[in-house]
């Protein structure tokens, strides 16, 4: 079977959108994200030496990400001493938004409606993984992003014909690996 | 005035994006009227927006990614740096 390698130059374009939405699902909040992150881009320089090749370097660095997150839990839980509950009481200031509030309420997904969806994102992200990555970064730009079409075909130096040619094969190439991985 | 399956495969992108004319729209609503393949693509395109709509990707910011290549570089020099220590 053929090895694997690290390519720590390539790992923020690679994986940084894949390790940001697998974290800040669990720990929501942004910063905290990045934080997370970094750590776990230098915990992974550090131990270079002990990845063997078996696993991808995405799976390698998903592992070491799992950790930090573990050990975030863990630091922010002993600081405040014990888990805290939150919940949303109505609260005075905005009296009358209530019933609004309340009707709003029964359309907030479900936790694990969340969590499907997150897969979903990260199964999307990993199928983006195969497009080449020109394909995937403008893709990304457009989709995620909502960047102007212009603006990217600027930044690209391509015709809008060439921009919806490479959008149109990089929506096929994801279609097909989606049917294959996620249904 | 006739749309070839390909030109419809752009429009079909360009809808899914809001980025189509009226005029655009109608050329392509009858080029799918009579070519069931595009028809096809068309539906499942659609359906491609609903699951990347669903799944509410996030992205990092151009400037959070930069910050990440830097740190990253920092710290390989100082890793590379004691490896020719030892």
């Amino acid at each position: 079977m053929e090895k694997n390698h690290l390519n720590p130059e390539k790992w923020v374009d690679r994986y940084a959108d894949y390790l940001f939405n697998y974290t800040i699902v669990r720990v929501n909040d942004r910063e905290v994200a990045n934080d997370i992150i970094s750590e776990t881009f230098l915990a992974g320089l550090n131990s270079m030496k002990n990845f063997k090749g078996e696993a991808s370097e995405r799976t390698w660095l998903i592992s070491i990400l799992k950790r930090k997150i573990i050990d975030y839990y863990r630091r922010n839980n002993s600081s405040k001493g014990q888990a805290e509950v939150k919940m949303n009481f109505p609260n005075s200031d905005n009296e009358g938004d209530w019933l609004e509030e309340k009707v709003a309420d029964l359309s907030v997904m479900t936790a694990e409606d969340q969590m499907e969806n997150r897969e979903l994102g990260l199964a999307i992200l990993e199928c983006l993984d195969q497009l080449n990555e020109k394909q995937a970064t403008i893709f990304k730009m457009k989709t995620i992003d909502g960047i102007d079409t212009e603006a990217i075909c600027n930044e690209f130096n391509i015709s809008p014909s060439n921009f919806w040619v490479i959008i149109h094969r990089a929506r096929i190439a994801l279609a097909k690996c989606l049917e294959k991985n996620w249904f | 005035m006739k749309l070839s399956c390909s030109e419809a495969a752009e429009l079909c992108e360009k809808a899914e994006y809001k980025e189509v004319s009226l005029r655009e729209k109608i050329k392509l609503k009858l080029h799918l009227y009579f070519c069931r393949m595009c028809k096809n693509y068309y539906q499942d395109n659609k359906k491609l927006s609903g699951l990347l709509k669903k799944a509410d990707l996030k992205a990092c910011s151009h400037q959070e990614k930069e910050n990440f290549k830097e740190k990253i570089k920092q710290e390989n020099s100082q890793v590379s740096n004691q490896q020719k220590k030892h």
